[in-house]
């Protein structure tokens, strides 16, 4: 009797749980599993994929100095794309959230609008804008403000840029969030006892948000070093990041084990990466903040 | 000269005015409460003397300066806001020491002066806490010190014990007072609570509609109500219409339905319509036979030190108030009489 409604207790949960779990083992699971056997199989030339065993394809990227700086590169574009978001998102988020409606939810569907278009649209769009024929060149150029036009596209700071206009809604609303939270008598109280707006701002409303600039640096990283669209398009063939190299092996030389590799050491990278990052942060907030 | 004066203040929100024509001065030293109902334009008033809001009209003046135009970061003002608006990420001792830092104060006069005040709010030995571990109670005393510890000029209070509950908020207004009375910053309380206002404050400035309907002592404000507003909102009263029926001197007689009553006033004239206020305290029941009037009581109800009563008369129903002197009371159905003295009455004209 005890034995029965204890299991009647027990099942009924992962019963009703049982239809999302299969989807998430069936669709994202498995397919992780696969690459990571994937990335243990060798490659010839001719003979195409071969089963087996072994760290070859590991190894392969661990030592060729190519790798090596098609990962650096990714994780400082992510460095870089994630500081300028923060830099920038959090007085746009704040602004934001000063505004009176009508402004507010104007300027709102402006900053989320990127998000309801498609990326490939949004980086063609970039690339007509700084291309060398570009929108931008063109004028300054008619314009007589420089010589020859501003070489961007398919460097490394033409990258960056479009992935901060990607990538910004994300902080925005992340900062956005923390600064609901925000008593507004706060900012009062900093004024009334002689504090400057900026002081306020520096010492009282950033040090309130930080969670939420923090968790949105955090989605950030984790989006640029996976990012595909903007570096493939904006990169060119020359400026490779991980996720395009990835891509190369698959599609160009159809070496599929090698491919696998790069995407499951990019995996565990940016793993070790946002669980260190939490670590350190939860560690540093814990007294102020629960 | 007095030192705070708010003259001709007005806030007009496009054509409504939260605020309307406010004048007032206020004494160093002196503790003024702002008091009426939410809305009535109390709190707007708090921000414009703050710097919060911008006057559509009028200037505030603090010590003989205009501050109308001045920032209110440079105004020198204390605030302990309804929500304490505590600085969470800082400690106790952080929080209070803001304001000092700003003053460019030096770091051992800063230290000095934070535990000099928290020792002021018995808060010493709560400097490194966090504001989220501490109670109610403590976290509005850590948003006085760290008001106080700037020495402001003027301290303004923001509702700042409606957050509290009942027991904690009486021993508040008493702590308060007395540090108020110890440091001697001219204070100005904006509540909605009339007997907090009484308690705690020289003078109550009773606010309705963005207007100030009478300034004066809580002793006056209550005793000597100028309309039927003040009555109504400090404390409780029995309001009755009736029409003057006849003037002896300053003595006059009220016809009010049947019975007639008699009241001192010297400005009505008879046939005047107008409302007689009684305060429930000044009622008593008595024998039948003995009162003025005759009554049957309809509920009462015992608070500890004294019963409240609800009587049936012929002049309507009435509220009385009656001390727990350990005396036998009256029962709900009895038959009661009523009287008072002709001094416990007011007269008041207007709607």
């Amino acid at each position: 009797m005890a034995a029965d409604t204890a299991r009647t207790r027990v099942l009924p949960p992962y019963l009703l749980s049982a239809p999302a779990l299969l989807l998430y083992l069936g669709l994202f699971m498995a397919p992780l599993v696969m690459t990571l056997m994937l990335s243990f199989n060798s490659f010839d030339f001719y003979k195409g994929i071969l089963p087996g065993f072994g760290f070859g394809n590991y190894l392969e990227v661990v030592t060729d100095e190519y790798f090596h700086e098609v990962f650096l590169r990714t994780f400082g574009i992510s460095l870089a794309v994630t500081l300028l978001c923060a830099i920038l998102g959090t007085p746009e988020a704040y602004i934001l959230h000063r505004m009176r409606n009508p402004w507010k939810s104007l300027f709102m569907l402006a900053i989320l609008g990127p998000l309801l278009i498609s990326v490939v649209v949004r980086t063609l769009g970039w690339a007509l804008l700084i291309g060398d024929s570009g929108v931008m060149n063109e004028l300054l150029l008619g314009a007589g403000l420089i010589d020859k036009p501003i070489h961007l596209i398919f460097t490394t700071t033409g990258v960056i840029i479009a992935l901060v206009h990607v990538l910004i809604p994300f902080m925005v609303l992340s900062v956005w969030a923390s600064l609901q939270k925000l008593d507004p008598a706060v900012e009062q109280a900093g004024l009334s006892l002689g504090a400057s707006q900026f002081t306020v701002l520096r010492r009282i409303v950033v040090p309130q948000v930080m969670p939420g600039i923090l968790s949105g640096c955090l989605i950030v990283f984790a989006l640029t070093a996976s990012a595909f669209a903007t570096p493939a398009i904006l990169g060119g063939r020359r400026l490779k990041v991980v996720a395009t190299t990835a891509y190369d092996e698959y599609l160009n030389t159809l070496n599929w084990p090698l491919g696998a590799a790069i995407a499951v050491l990019l995996l565990i990278a940016n793993v070790i990466i946002i669980a260190t990052y939490n670590k350190v942060i939860e560690k540093k907030y814990a007294q102020a903040f629960q | 000269m007095s030192f705070l004066r708010l003259e001709g203040l007005v806030k007009r929100y496009g054509d409504f005015a939260a605020v309307d024509d406010i004048e007032l001065s206020v004494e160093k030293g002196e503790f003024v409460s702002l008091l009426g109902p939410s809305g009535c334009g109390k709190t707007t008033t708090l921000q414009m003397i703050a710097g919060f809001e911008e006057p559509t009209r009028g200037r505030v003046v603090i010590d003989g300066k205009d501050m109308t135009d001045v920032k209110a970061s440079q105004r020198g003002i204390g605030i302990v806001f309804q929500s304490y608006a505590l600085f969470p990420h800082m400690p106790v001792a952080g929080n209070v020491s803001f304001g000092l830092e700003m003053r460019k104060v030096s770091k051992d006069e800063r230290k000095r002066r934070v535990m000099e005040t928290l020792e002021l709010v018995h808060l010493q030995d709560f400097a490194q806490r966090f504001p989220r571990e501490l109670s109610g109670g403590q976290r509005q005393r850590v948003a006085l010190a760290r008001a106080l510890v700037i020495e402001p000029e003027v301290l303004l209070l923001d509702e700042p014990l409606s957050a509290l509950d009942a027991k904690i908020r009486e021993d508040m207004q008493i702590e308060l007072r007395s540090i108020q009375q110890k440091v001697g910053t001219t204070t100005i309380l904006v509540t909605h609570d009339q007997s907090e206002a009484m308690s705690m404050s020289d003078r109550v400035a009773v606010m309705n509609e963005g207007r100030l309907v009478q300034v004066g002592a809580p002793y006056d404000a209550y005793e000597f109500p100028e309309d039927l507003f003040v009555s109504n909102f400090l404390g409780k009263t029995n309001l009755l219409e009736g029409k003057v029926t006849a003037r002896n001197g300053d003595k006059i007689t009220v016809q009010i339905g049947e019975a007639e009553l008699e009241a001192r006033d010297s400005s009505v004239a008879v046939d005047e319509r107008v409302n007689v206020s009684v305060r429930p305290e000044k009622l008593h029941l008595t024998a039948a036979e003995d009162g003025r009037l005759k009554g049957q009581v309809l509920t009462r109800i015992f608070l500890g030190n004294h019963w409240v009563y609800q009587v049936q008369s012929s002049i309507g129903q009435l509220l009385v108030t009656q001390q727990n002197t350990g005396q036998e009371s009256a029962r709900e159905g009895e038959e009661v009489g009523i009287s008072w003295s002709v001094d416990g009455i007011r007269v008041l004209v207007g709607e």
